[in-house]
């Protein structure tokens, strides 16, 4: 064996290291971390055909969304574990820090009975809204062909676990202020049963129950996130302001810090999807099914914001003025 | 008070479980992915999670963790710590991070599965939190061996071995697949959180840590260590799901989980970390035996754990503490005797103080494993090299993808238990390997383990080129003995110490 056969060590990891450029912590960290598509037929080392094997061949690696090199992706934050509690933690102390601060000055005795009413109906249930992107944003990541696509999901499922936090945490808070208003009590009867929240049970309950990977990850970024975002925390927010609740507003304001991340990565990945002929139209397509949904969505719960003009219209085009801005 | 209390809020922030309208229950929670044991929804709200963590608290207290490792390993990187380790220390360090790292990774995925589409509420934050701290795991096992790569080729493989066909990879990838990547839920909780993670990480992360720090390898031990208080606490998700499933008549299907993953995890074990505590790990090092470990770590701790949650041993549970004298001494002279197909350098580990110290801890050891090390020896110091290398192919086992070994000596105790199913003939290391293939044979049964694949013409050319190829190592990568057999000179000395005399 001669010498030069010997394999000699590489600056950085070996598929990094065709490039010439110094890898950042973030692709050191991220890039090409899933092992299940070496082989084919069985992305994991059991029976080929046992039942999870074939969810990923059918769901993951038989999506209609395709693309030769999903592992090129990139989050354009580049956000890394390291970074993000880093991230968080102050975004959390700036969180907490008005929940301590208005609560010294009695903020929510301050607000009216019927806008606590308002609060109970279309606020403290959110929590239930929240969870469904949690969940979804899971599922998104467990499926994603490529580890930076994942962890952007992942990520993205603990700020909805963030949000949710916020909610229940105020709920008990309200609670506290208007005892009788069913706060910590009647969540769950107004997300299952009240006009406001159906169109957002309806569209997150089908959503997560989209098993192809490309159709999901299209529908929760394109459709129902936004949707959440423009009605629920545009819209509520907005109403809030609206009826004395400061407090409300920051918070929404505080999430939607998450939420533009979130659409910076899902600009990336449409820009990725889009380099592939035939994506477009298959994004279209899915757009074109969910759309009607998602518009029932934001109809139905910015219907309970008439103190917000045109909330409704509003949302719906800022749905599509997102989706527009990515080319679709 | 100006701010609630945690507890305040809690139990609201995992009061999520809602009746679907628009889907049904089993299309939200597909069973197979649920794993709800015909349990409905309602059965699993009653699950109560005995480590409780907030998501402010969690963001908080992770940044505050990963300051101290990376700042330990900021300020040690110019110590030379590495460049001036132990050989064998050196391989510690490369067969934890390739067989470890991504795997972590991995599981970050398996807590997402627990996220979604578990029905108990509280299990779905805590694997929230629980697939963050995989995320932590994968990326920084990547972060820190990433900067030995450019001193040391094998160092690529903490990236690179879980793409592999290595065997060692094959049997790791065959253990973490079925026990955390290809089940459901409950199971993935009961499987990985429970059983492997309760012990098994423990046993990995303090154990070896304690090695670590021995070595003056603080950046390692530090790191390590780390890693262990997350895992300590998603170790806890699986806890309260057996609670629930014993609850409602399940303590079977409960009992047979535990059974599986326990056992599969220690083979797993005996060739990862028996080898690297009581082999490569320098003597000076040695904080307690391999066994000592398992018998701290796992026995009790197990022992205790499934008796407070009213389960039962395994069926197995004095072979197994019986298996803890010998089964990773084979695994360690098969590695070594393969030395070739691994990205670490193993070291032999068998100088006459070294002896000693096996001898002390395994009594018995020279008349069993020694006189094997007998012949090695003296083919190393006789310079006959191609014989202390093999000829002819293991036998592996279908369940834990490990030579198939046995005890040698006067005793020689190697039994392979076959098993025909659908007409193929497989092959198991022991009883309790083909129990566990009989517990789902579908599950298992299109497998091929490595000597299947080479008997099936997979590996071409059929010799250990092409298996070397298969597996994608190559020289620079391939392993050899780790002090380039120094550590024979001793046998050398004694021997013409003798014929002077």
């Amino acid at each position: 064996m001669t010498e030069a056969q010997v394999l000699q060590p590489l600056k950085t990891w070996s598929h990094l290291a065709k490039r010439r450029r110094k890898p950042s912590e973030y692709e050191i960290v991220s890039a090409n971390l899933h092992y299940n598509n070496r082989d084919p037929e069985a992305p994991y080392e059991t029976s080929p055909d046992v039942f999870m094997n074939r969810w990923y061949k059918q769901n993951t690696f038989g999506s209609a969304l395709r693309h030769a090199d999903w592992n090129a992706f990139r989050d354009p934050d580049e956000v890394i574990y390291r970074t993000y509690n880093l991230m968080q933690d102050g975004q959390e102390t700036y969180v907490f820090g008005l929940f301590d601060q208005f609560n010294a000055r009695e903020h929510d005795v301050a607000l009216d009975a019927a806008w606590a009413n308002r609060l109970a109906a279309l606020f403290a249930p959110a929590r239930y809204l929240f969870h469904t992107l949690q969940m979804a944003s899971a599922y998104v990541g467990q499926m994603s062909p490529a580890s930076t696509i994942t962890n952007c999901n992942y990520f993205q499922m603990a700020d909805s676990f963030r949000w949710l936090s916020h909610v229940a945490y105020r709920t008990v808070e309200l609670g506290r202020a208007f005892p009788d208003a069913g706060f910590g009590r009647d969540e769950r009867a107004h997300w299952e049963n009240d006009a406001a929240w159906q169109g957002f049970r309806e569209l997150t309950e089908r959503a997560l129950t989209t098993w192809d990977w490309g159709e999901a990850i299209v529908v929760l970024s394109l459709l129902v996130k936004p949707a959440v975002e423009e009605a629920v925390l545009r819209g509520l927010g907005e109403s809030g302001r609206h009826n004395g609740d400061t407090l409300l507003g920051m918070l929404t304001d505080a999430w939607l810090v998450d939420a533009a991340r979130h659409r910076r990565w899902t600009a990336a990945f449409i820009a990725q999807a889009l380099e592939t002929e035939g994506n477009a139209e298959t994004i279209r397509g899915w757009i074109a099914k969910w759309e009607p949904l998602a518009d029932r969505a934001i109809d139905a719960f910015c219907a309970e914001l008439p103190d917000v003009v045109d909330a409704a219209a509003r949302g719906k085009a800022a749905t599509r003025t997102f989706r527009q801005s990515l080319g679709l | 008070m100006a701010l609630l209390n945690r507890m305040d809020w809690y139990n609201l922030a995992r009061t999520t479980n809602w009746t679907p309208a628009y889907v049904t229950e089993d299309e939200l929670f597909p069973p197979e992915l649920s794993g709800g044991f015909g349990l409905p929804a309602t059965a699993w709200e009653g699950y109560d999670e005995p480590y409780k963590q907030t998501y402010p608290e969690y963001v908080k207290v992770q940044r505050e963790k990963d300051a101290g490792a990376y700042s330990v390993k900021a300020a040690l990187e110019r110590s030379q710590i590495f460049e001036n380790a132990d050989p064998g220390w050196k391989s510690v360090m490369k067969a934890h991070y390739g067989a470890i790292a991504r795997g972590e990774y991995a599981a970050a995925s398996a807590e997402a599965r627990m996220m979604r589409f578990s029905k108990a509420p509280g299990m779905r934050n805590m694997a929230t939190l629980g697939c963050m701290d995989e995320i932590r795991h994968g990326q920084i096992q990547l972060f820190f061996p990433h900067e030995h790569v450019s001193k040391d080729r094998q160092m690529d493989w903490a990236y690179k071995a879980y793409d592999t066909n290595e065997w060692a990879m094959i049997a790791a990838r065959h253990f973490f697949d079925d026990i955390m990547m290809t089940r459901d839920a409950i199971s993935v909780s009961i499987m990985l959180t429970f059983s492997f993670e309760t012990g098994f990480t423990n046993m990995q992360f303090l154990g070896l840590a304690a090695d670590a720090a021995e070595a003056g390898d603080h950046t390692f031990a530090n790191l390590i260590s780390s890693i262990q208080t997350d895992e300590s606490r998603h170790a806890q998700i699986g806890g309260p799901a057996l609670k629930v499933l014993i609850e409602n008549g399940l303590k079977d299907e409960a009992q047979k989980r535990v059974d599986i993953a326990v056992w599969t995890a220690w083979k797993l074990f005996s060739v990862l970390t028996g080898p690297i505590m009581d082999y490569y790990t320098p003597l000076e090092h040695r904080k307690q035996s391999f066994k000592e470990f398992m018998e701290e770590w796992i026995v009790a701790q197990f022992e205790r754990a499934l008796t407070d949650l009213g389960l039962d041993l395994p069926w197995y549970w004095d072979k197994f503490i019986a298996d803890l004298n010998d089964t990773h001494h084979g695994m360690h002279m098969g590695v070594y005797y393969w030395r070739p197909t691994v990205w670490w350098n193993p070291a032999a580990g068998v100088t006459p103080e070294e002896r000693n110290w096996l001898e002390q801890k395994y009594p018995g050891w020279n008349d069993t494993w020694g006189k094997c090390w007998d012949v090695i020896i003296d083919n190393v110091v006789d310079g006959n090299m191609a014989l202390t290398f093999p000829e002819t192919l293991p036998m592996v086992c279908n369940m834990c993808q490990l030579p198939i070994i046995g005890t040698p000596g006067n005793g020689w105790n190697v039994q392979d238990y076959p098993l025909e199913y659908n007409g193929r003939l497989y092959h198991f290391g022991s009883d309790v390997d083909r129990w566990v293939f009989q517990q789902d044979p579908a599950r298992y049964a299109g497998h091929l383990n490595v000597v299947d694949r080479f008997l099936a013409g997979m590996i071409q050319p059929m010799d250990l080129s092409g298996a070397l190829q298969y597996m994608n190592i190559a020289p620079g990568e391939c392993g050899d003995d780790a002090h380039n057999y120094a550590w024979a000179e001793t046998y050398r000395a004694m021997r013409e110490l003798k014929l002077a005399s």
